[in-house]
């Protein structure tokens, strides 16, 4: 059998590839170096990279180690986007732009070490936090090696997807509240933290569960930056609004964040919106008053009315019936 | 956790070290001291920190989760029976022992095969998310060379799931990992262990570090084919060169596995999933060539073989315009490869910038697992007492010439497992001794030197270089005449590593010091490796030589094993290979 002779469909185009560098204690600042090459059909940025530190210059630095997507190593932001430097194709991006030139600087929301190499161990000391390995449950767990634990594979795929996590970072480096709040835990760690959690086998879950609140689980904005970022598809932001239900489960009830999700539920059910004046009071206790009052004599400067009591909605007693029903719902399901 | 070991405590160990810098210190003492972070590695680590009365510590040039194991996708033997109950461990023991073309010692795959399900267990009491049967137990699947379906999986990451539960588990009781530490050398007074001097690749400090055990789990050292293999930029052979520059023996170097599909640019491995879905191998011309190799089994054949074929049709002419030859799904229509292939059609547009769908896959030959390694005992132990070597970066041997496929998995976790547990016994009965200054300052003098070479060759032209010599006289195919070229051009490659020079100046992060280190090492083994090959007038298993087709019992049941020499070169000597139940027959499936 022959289909005749194969000849593949290659293409090359010569780049500007613009790189952002580093030195601590040689440079003062970083600056950009602009290297010329000529970029082919299947090269990544990873081999492009390795191309210019081998022919250009050797002193170039990045992580590199797998080169399959799997190690984690090589996390680096392409024309602003942190992405895998491994799988990303190269050409497309520079016929995209249509200007062949691209931009590689390191991941943000991390001291650089040089060049493209960042520090990541504060991503790691925060995730070491979280009580990130399993805690046997003896009732799970048997003694005796000759035996296996049990759980169903329904059990495993409740968090089987999260187990994909790479630990590449690039979720921290395009993570907003990291940017907002450098002692907030990352996208990541939680993530982490709720996979143990929620397996079967763990006997630890509650004082993951406050690790997590102290490290700012509900400082989490919902941008979902993460959710793009993430090479394995992990959806870290879906996940940490799964942690923050299961802490609320779990009875810790009373944290900022938590009296704002209850809060939230209790005033849609309750006008069909949220009374969001007297939100601060309801979330901060009587510290919130302060924030009140400056937002009342705010508005009245304004020439504008205040008020701490929003209308009841038109649509309130159709959002009532959900309610109920959802609760129909997880009763049903509890006595299961 | 039979011995009632485990930490059922409701509380983990107060200090969780992520990482050490101590940068500070000159000189550091462990008790174990572990170089390499993959499954043997961090194995062996937890195995002995939860003993609790011994320090122990983890070397590593990467972060721990980094290491190649994570990149092992299909699966780990054990012989379970949770798919089919009538499988044995007995079972498993003569796959492995066949499927090694009957050169693996037959107490060490013995020992494998029965201790299998205690390891496979174990992980799985720490938290592996193996994927599970209908009644809850571990799921298992067939794999090439097994007669029961027998490994043990995670979707198509299971090599990852498990690096990551022991790297967790290694957290969780208080090993101490170096990261990003570079291993120069052993340290050893002829009879017992002293430790080993390390590079900072941080600050670009040298370290002593006093040990009464190391244990050696680097991993294997495919990059000798350089862009030739599926294997990630640093598995360079680290710990195996380490020790035999240190006089310790390397066992069967000669045999490297070959995996026929790698993708072009990369060597990054398509599985032979895409063949069993009815993939066609296509030569330059767009011939199925494999009608001219194995007319019954067409692709499906044997991987050295299909290794074989690819590289004969690239030789005589028919590859295609980069020496390659083509995988091609394009006829199984675009449906069919998006229901059942769609892992691997991703590979190829993120890794190669080709979409299967539209055109052929174009692909080469690509080393795959190092057979060879440190020559040690059942329990990783080395001649000298102290110092031990376990998984790809050791040779027990348990692959004889030839790995099956799950075994590499079930290796690093038995091996990784006993090197800790002997390492435990012998760190408790023996003290610190004395250290010499002496290797510190020839460590501080090969950094020095490396730096202030005449700078007239390069790591990258060095290297490009070694992959070539390799990949065409000490490859797929070899004979007499290529090995002792290649041996030749080894030669002068080493003449030309002394005029290297590290251009980047700086302390800090210096990789291009790193891939001259590694360089280093890589040269050292290639060597053995080439030697080894032309020592064995033979074919047997990963290693075919064209001037020597058959397998030959009467003079090479027996394994190589190779000494540093005078003049930095490597002798061989022999050492005969145990057979205690199997007795040899004729290789085929």
């Amino acid at each position: 059998m022959t289909t005749g002779k194969i000849t593949p469909k290659r293409e090359s185009l010569l780049a500007n590839i613009r790189v952002q560098r580093f030195t601590p204690g040689h440079d003062r600042s970083p600056y950009f170096d602009n290297f010329k090459l000529t970029v082919e059909t299947g090269m990544t940025v990873l081999a492009a990279l390795r191309k210019i530190k081998d022919d250009q210059d050797s002193s170039l630095t990045f992580r590199a180690f797998c080169r399959s997507a799997i190690c984690g190593s090589c996390t680096v932001r392409v024309n602003g986007r942190s992405v895998l430097a491994c799988s990303t194709q190269l050409l497309p991006i520079l016929k995209d732009f249509g200007k062949g030139s691209v931009t590689i600087t390191p991941m943000a929301n991390l001291p650089i070490l040089r060049d493209l190499v960042v520090d990541i161990d504060p991503v790691i000391d925060k995730l070491a936090k979280m009580h990130p390995y399993l805690i046997e449950n003896p009732e799970r767990i048997p003694q005796a090696l000759e035996q296996e634990s049990l759980m169903s594979q329904d059990e495993l795929n409740s968090f089987d997807y999260l187990t994909d996590c790479i630990l590449c970072g690039a979720c921290y480096s395009a993570c907003s509240s990291v940017q907002a709040d450098p002692d907030y835990a990352g996208p990541l760690t939680f993530a982490k933290a709720y996979r143990f959690s929620i397996d079967a086998r763990d006997n630890f879950r509650g004082i993951r569960d406050q690790a997590a609140i102290d490290q700012g689980l509900w400082s989490c904005v919902q941008c979902r930056k993460c959710i793009k970022v993430c090479p394995k598809d992990t959806r870290p932001a879906d996940t940490i609004r799964r942690a923050r239900k299961l802490t609320i489960d779990d009875g810790i009830q009373d944290t900022p964040g938590s009296r704002r999700a209850k809060t939230y539920v209790a005033d849609i059910e309750r006008f069909g919106q949220v009374n969001k004046p007297m939100l601060p009071v309801a979330v901060y206790g009587t510290k919130g008053w302060d924030a009140i009052e400056a937002a009342e004599a705010s508005l009245t400067r304004h020439g504008m009315e205040p008020t701490r009591r929003v209308c009841t909605l038109p649509g309130q007693e159709g959002a009532a019936r959900i309610f109920e029903k959802v609760r129909e719902i997880e009763q049903g399901e509890k006595k299961k | 956790m039979a011995d009632g070991r485990g930490g059922q405590s409701d509380q983990p160990r107060a200090a969780t070290r992520t990482h050490c810098d101590r940068s500070d210190q000159a000189m550091l003492t462990y008790d174990i001291l572990i170089v390499g972070s993959g499954g043997a590695g961090l194995y062996a680590a937890l195995e002995s920190r939860l003993e609790e009365d011994l320090h122990v510590a983890v070397l590593t040039k990467v972060y721990p989760t980094r290491s190649h194991t994570g990149a092992a996708q299909g699966g780990v033997n054990a012989a379970l029976g949770n798919r089919d109950p009538s499988d044995t461990w007995e079972e498993h023991w003569f796959d492995t022992v066949k499927g090694s073309d009957y050169l693996a010692d037959q107490d060490a795959a013995e020992l494998m095969c029965r201790e299998a399900p205690d390891v496979v267990r174990e992980l799985e009491h720490w938290g592996a998310p193996f994927y599970r049967t209908e009644d809850g137990r571990i799921a298992q699947r067939p794999f090439g060379g097994a007669s029961k379906p027998r490994a043990c999986y995670a979707a198509d990451k299971v090599g990852h799931i498990m690096l990551h539960t022991l790297y967790e588990q290694g957290l969780r009781h208080g090993v101490d990992y170096f990261n990003e530490w570079v291993t120069l050398n052993l340290i050893h007074d002829g009879q017992r262990c002293m430790g080993v001097n390390a590079y900072n690749l941080r600050t670009g400090r040298l370290h002593t570090i006093q040990a009464k055990a190391v244990i050696l789990a680097t991993g294997g050292h495919g990059r000798i084919y350089w862009t030739r293999t599926s294997n990630a930029y640093g598995n360079t052979g680290d710990g195996s060169a380490i020790a035999y520059r240190a006089g310790l023996p390397l066992k069967d170097m000669e045999f490297i596995q070959f995996h026929p599909t790698g993708l072009r640019r990369s060597g990054i491995l398509v599985t032979e999933g895409a063949r069993g879905e009815g993939g066609y191998l296509l030569n330059g011309l767009g011939e199925r060539f494999m009608e001219r190799y194995a007319p019954d089994k067409m692709e499906l054949g044997p991987r050295d073989l299909v290794s074989r074929a690819i590289e004969t049709e690239v030789r005589e002419g028919r590859g295609g315009p980069d020496d390659e030859a083509f995988l091609d799904l394009t006829h199984l229509g675009r449906e069919r490869i998006l229901e059942r292939l769609p892992q691997i059609r991703q590979l190829c547009i993120d890794f190669e910038g080709v979409d299967p769908v539209e055109e052929p896959i174009p692909i080469k030959p690509t080393a795959h697992y190092s057979m060879g390694g440190v020559h040690t005992d059942i329990n990783g132990c080395t001649p000298i007492e102290g110092v031990y070597a376990a998984g790809e970066a050791a040779c027990v041997s348990v692959h004889g010439a030839n790995r099956l496929g799950g075994n590499s998995l079930l290796d690093i976790l038995v091996f990784g497992r006993r090197a800790g547990r002997h390492a435990v016994e012998y760190a408790r009965r023996t003290k610190l001794g004395p250290m010499p200054d002496s290797a510190f300052a020839e460590a501080e003098t090969c950094l020095k030197e490396l730096m202030e070479g005449d700078g007239k060759e390069t790591v990258a032209g060095i290297r490009r270089t070694l992959g070539r010599v390799m990949s065409e006289k000490a490859g797929i195919y070899r004979d007499a005449a290529g090995l002792d070229s290649a041996l030749a051009d080894l030669e002068e490659l080493k003449d030309r590593y002394r005029k290297l020079m590290v251009t980047d100046r700086s302390a800090i992060f210096n990789t291009e010091m790193l891939a001259a280190l590694e360089l280093r090492n890589m040269l050292t083994l290639a060597e053995t490796v080439a030697l080894g090959a032309l020592a064995r007038t033979e074919s047997r298993g990963a290693h075919s030589r064209e001037d020597h087709p058959e397998r030959d019992d009467a003079n090479w049941l027996k394994h190589t094993v190779a000494v540093r020499g005078p003049g930095d070169r490597p002798e061989l000597r022999f050492e005969p290979v145990v057979i205690t139940r199997f007795q040899p027959e004729a290789r085929t499936y």
